[in-house]
């Protein structure tokens, strides 16, 4: 019988700029919840989920947009699996603050990582600042896979998360091939990117 | 499920079937503790089992709480601390495994009171101490977790409370079970500290949050009363008391990015309070280190707003002086550099307008006052980190600093022009203020070494500038070095006290190597006081601190000898004002007669001759009565009565050296040397670098150095020898001064006056001589190949009694001319 409830297990951080609905992304993936009002999120914060394909295990870690909290923001990217960089299609700054976004992930994130690139909000389509095509050009030349959500109307948000995570699968498969050992680890081993979660039982 | 299990109870394993007995049909009856007791024993009596008791507990949990079952949870929770407590430690570590992923499960449930039971869990497991090390224990994932509890922003605020306490407490646990356990990972690590210090600080932080919660009194128990904040600085202590050496600057490193992230360098207050908490929870031995950050941390941020930068100095203030003597670690002088940099860019951005010098694009405004209160900082930061240095330390960045001051005789590059003139003018008063700063803390009872002659020289030579401001500095740490008793205070106004007991002086003997002191540069000393006195931008504090400085001359580095120099300086500066040589103001004339009744007043008293004590007292009887404007009550008041009649005052009202000399030859005084009016020495330096601003003196550097070379040379044996001699030697060097002068007046006359041929024959005697040394010239260079060096030094010796070469030519009288 089976010790755990997953196999894999995946850290997913998201960032992007203050405002743009980093936390109703996740609040929707993992409550299926819009929480209206929702308050500016302090320092990081922690949601989990377990996805059905595979029985995949995915904790999500929702990071706050303002500047002061960048330190700490930070610190959590370096042992994520894959990074969701929002925007807001409403807002042309928070679009324009990517490249400085991508420069961070360079910085502090493992070179493994994989990072999705998200607009989100597209239910306000008629204020709609940064259009599809731009999004979709700038996705291709930074070799990111890209996509359009609406936390509000929960459009693609669920495709966006179980995209990510097949991707994730099949990532840490070829990976498994390749690095077979693996070891039970309480709480999360230092080497879990890449490695399944077996069981022992 | 848990009926089935009942059922075939008999047909599975022993561990299984006593786990299963702990938990009650229901789970509001709680942990069966009957049955507790006996899965303990069989853990003990077989630790062997240990773990898969674990694994199945472990097993239990994680479907209850997948299920809702949440007072099962609990009671798993429970059972799983008290084998941990139970349990020895040799045995706990398999158990350990199950055991955390329990803990790592709870913490990811959403329900905030499974988190704290978690943690609470955690924390117990995380006070036991283990003797067995275990290898692959990563602790990732509770520190992510803990920090993020940290932060909680739930919306109940009392749950919100609850679970950032756990989060510290859960931080608190992971610091302690990792700390010493070098297998582990290493919680000093960046990617461990970056979370767990701002999560800490972000807590501390909040004091004024926590504060407006107050519990109504009901609740407040023991226990509750406990605030976030309190707790994350407990454990920021803890923290930082367990750092190595090698860990102090990861964990310090967050701070400074908290700080300027939350941009808290501003009101200061609350990172003073973290540094603070810093310095007195680090080992000592460690300080210097944080002192270090913080000033690298500075430089850093050099092109930071002025109160920014004024914060961090704040800061670092405060850290040296509870970091006391350990703060300044073995680079002493790069601390002192280090400000003295900042000092000077603050000065140079406060000029330009710009922190870019280079372009002049300025994306900032800078405001002055701002930079000044940055200037001010540091300043104070000078004096707090000198105090804490040894005697024999201060002394050396004292001459360090002094070093720095651009000084037209020094070496440094000096700007020409307006902008570098004011530059200069700044940074000397900035780095005198250093100076005086430091020289406040210093306490060294011998003059000699607080005093090094290239030291006094330096600052002495500062006090010639023209600069009033600057030269009331060079007093004031003049002032600040002689006293040495605490007497200064007694007099920072000046006035004729009818009896100075009032003052209560605390006075000591002369020592040995006062004396030797005074011997050295007694004669330096009055000659600049002399000559600030005769300074036209002299205000009330000018002549405040000479009187100072006259009387604790007095008081402190007096003999006999200096005494009657004194006296005699004093009235050669009340000559100044009689005869105005310098055209200086009404007000100028009175403050130094003042000063100069004030003095003798007090000297007076001091030497307790009474016929002296009677002539003083007379003349100041009489001024009072006379010309009150020449006495100190009248003359340094807020609007002084002067007299424009200076130039017709009566005899009387004048102290005089003659009288002065009776007075006290009687005495014992040396009354030859009373009656000879004080002349000062003026070198050549003096007279150059008087009246000069900096920028214009360069070239003429050069030539003072080597003029002053002799004069020099020649006071230096008398040094060492008695105080006649120095006198003589200032003496014959004044009659020397006058033979040259004189003989420089008879040439110019007779080139004027003479007869052509009379000087065309005195060039002619001087052509020979040319002739001769031309000859001598000749012989060296061109005979010695074929020679032996016996030769030579013939040669050398006896020059002219040698034979005239063949090729020795005449030269024509006229090309002398």
């Amino acid at each position: 019988m089976s010790m755990e409830d997953y196999d894999f297990l995946f850290k997913i951080v998201l960032i992007g700029n203050a405002g743009v609905g980093k936390t109703c992304l996740v609040r929707r993936f993992t409550q299926g919840l819009f929480p209206p009002g929702q308050g500016a999120t302090i320092g990081v914060d922690f949601m989990i989920k377990t996805v059905e394909i595979n029985g995949e295990k995915v904790k999500i870690w929702d990071t706050a947009g303002q500047e002061r909290f960048r330190s700490i923001t930070q610190s959590y990217y370096r042992s994520a699996n894959a990074l969701i960089l929002t925007y807001d299609i409403t807002c042309e700054e928070s679009f324009r603050c990517l490249p400085e976004w991508l420069r961070e992930i360079e910085q502090y994130a493992s070179n493994k990582v994989i990072t999705v690139l998200v607009g989100n909000k597209i239910d306000l389509a008629d204020k709609r600042e940064v259009s599809q095509q731009r999004a979709a050009e700038f996705s291709e030349a930074q070799d990111m896979y890209y996509l359009e959500t609406s936390a509000k109307e929960s459009d693609n948000v669920e495709k966006l998360f179980l995209d990510l995570a097949c991707r994730l699968i099949s990532e840490a498969r070829q990976n498994t091939l390749v690095n077979n050992v693996s070891s039970p680890l309480p709480g999360e081993g230092k080497s879990i990117s890449y490695l399944t979660c077996c069981n022992f039982n | 499920m848990y009926g089935v299990c009942g059922c075939c109870g008999a047909l599975r394993p022993r561990y299984k079937r006593l786990v299963d007995n702990i938990f009650p049909e229901d789970p509001e009856d709680g942990l069966v503790k009957t049955n507790m007791e006996k899965l303990t024993f069989y853990a003990l009596s077989a630790p062997e089992k240990l773990d898969r008791i674990g694994a199945y507990l472990s097993e239990r949990l994680i479907r209850d709480v997948s299920r809702h079952r949440y007072g099962y949870v609990c009671i798993a929770m429970e059972a799983l601390d008290q084998l941990l407590m139970a349990c020895h430690c040799q045995s706990i570590n398999l158990f350990v495994e199950s055991f955390l992923k329990m803990v790592a499960k709870l913490l990811e449930s959403e329900k905030p009171n499974l988190q704290i039971l978690g943690t609470n869990s955690f924390v117990k497991f995380a006070n036991i101490e283990e003797d067995t090390p275990s290898y692959h224990r990563s602790y990732d994932f509770f520190v992510s977790r803990f920090s993020e509890m940290c932060h909680s922003s739930h919306d109940d605020l009392e749950i919100r409370t609850k679970i950032r306490m756990s989060g510290i407490k859960g931080l608190q646990g992971v610091v302690r079970k990792t700390v010493n356990d070098e297998l582990q990972a290493n919680i000093w690590d960046p990617q461990h500290m970056d979370k767990i210090v701002p999560s800490l600080l972000f807590n501390l932080q909040h004091v004024e949050e926590a504060e407006s919660r107050s519990p109504s009194p009901l609740q407040a128990t023991e226990k509750e009363k406990e605030s976030p904040t309190e707790l994350a600085e407990r454990c920021l202590r803890e923290l930082l008391g367990r750092a190595a050496y090698g860990n102090i600057k990861n964990a310090i490193t967050p701070v400074l990015i908290h700080l300027d992230n939350h941009s808290l360098w501003e009101p200061k207050i609350f990172a003073t309070r973290c540094f603070r908490i810093i310095m007195y929870s680090i080992q000592p031995q460690h300080s210097h280190l944080v002192i270090q950050q913080l000033l690298g941390h500075l430089d850093a941020n050099s092109k930071s707003a002025a109160t920014v930068r004024a914060g961090i100095v704040e800061v670092l203030s405060e850290a040296a002086v509870i970091a006391a003597s350990g703060s300044v670690g073995p680079t002493v002088l790069e601390v002192f550099n280090t400000l003295l940099r900042q000092l000077r860019l603050s000065i140079d951005y406060a000029l330009t307008g710009s922190y870019n010098c280079i372009t002049g694009v300025s994306t900032k405004i800078i405001k002055e006052h701002e930079e000044r209160m940055f200037q001010e900082a540091v300043i104070k930061t000078i004096g707090s980190f000198a105090s804490t240095l040894p005697t024999y330390q201060q002394s050396e960045v004292m001459a360090f600093i002094m070093n720095k001051v651009p000084l037209p005789s020094s070496q440094q590059s000096i700007e020409a022009g307006k902008a570098g003139e004011n530059r200069n003018r700044l940074t000397q008063i900035m780095l005198l203020k250093s100076l005086l700063q430091v020289s406040v803390g210093f306490q060294c009872s011998n003059m000699l070494t607080a005093l090094p002659s290239a030291f006094l020289d330096r600052l002495l030579s500062a006090a010639l500038m023209e600069d009033a401001e600057i030269r009331l500095f060079v007093l004031e740490i003049l002032i600040s070095f002689i006293d040495r008793h605490d007497n200064r205070q007694k007099f920072s106004t000046i006035s004729t006290i009818s009896d100075i007991s009032v003052l209560k002086l605390k006075v000591e003997k002369c020592s040995r190597q006062d004396t030797v002191f005074m011997k050295k540069h007694s004669q330096q000393l009055f000659r600049h006081i002399y000559l600030i006195c005769k300074e036209e931008s002299n205000i009330q504090a000018h002549y405040e601190a000479l009187y100072s400085m006259l009387v604790l001359i007095s008081i402190e580095l007096a003999n006999e000898e200096v005494v009657v120099d004194l006296i005699r300086l004093v009235l050669a500066v009340q000559e100044i004002a009689q005869i105005n040589e310098d055209n200086l103001t009404a007000y100028n004339r009175c403050a130094l007669f003042a000063l100069g009744a004030a003095y003798l007043n007090l000297i007076s008293q001091l030497i307790t001759v009474p016929t002296f004590c009677q002539h003083i007292h007379e003349v100041i009887q009489m001024r009072q009565k006379e010309a009150p404007y020449l006495l100190p009550e009248d003359v340094f008041v807020e609007r002084p009565r002067l007299s424009k009649s200076l130039d017709r005052l009566g005899p009387e009202v004048f102290f005089w050296q003659s009288k002065i000399s009776e007075v006290l030859g009687g005495s014992g005084y040396n009354s030859d040397r009373l009656s000879t009016p004080y002349v000062p020495q003026l070198t050549d330096e003096d007279r150059l670098s008087k009246r000069k601003s900096i920028g214009e003196t360069i070239s003429l550097q050069v030539e003072v150095e080597s003029r002053n070379s002799p004069e020099r040379e020649q006071r230096a044996p008398a040094e060492e020898i008695t105080y006649e001699t120095l006198k003589k030697a200032i003496v014959d060097s004044v009659a020397v001064e006058e033979q040259e002068r004189e003989r420089r007046r008879q040439v110019v006359e007779k080139f004027q006056k003479a007869p052509f041929e009379e000087i065309a024959a005195h060039c002619g005697a001087r052509a020979t001589l040319l002739q001769s040394k031309l000859n001598q010239i000749f012989e060296i260079t061109i005979r010695p190949p074929p020679s032996p060096s016996g030769t030579i030094t013939a040669a050398y010796g006896q020059p002219q009694n040698h034979s005239i070469p063949v090729y020795e030519m005449k030269f024509p009288d006229l090309c002398v001319y």
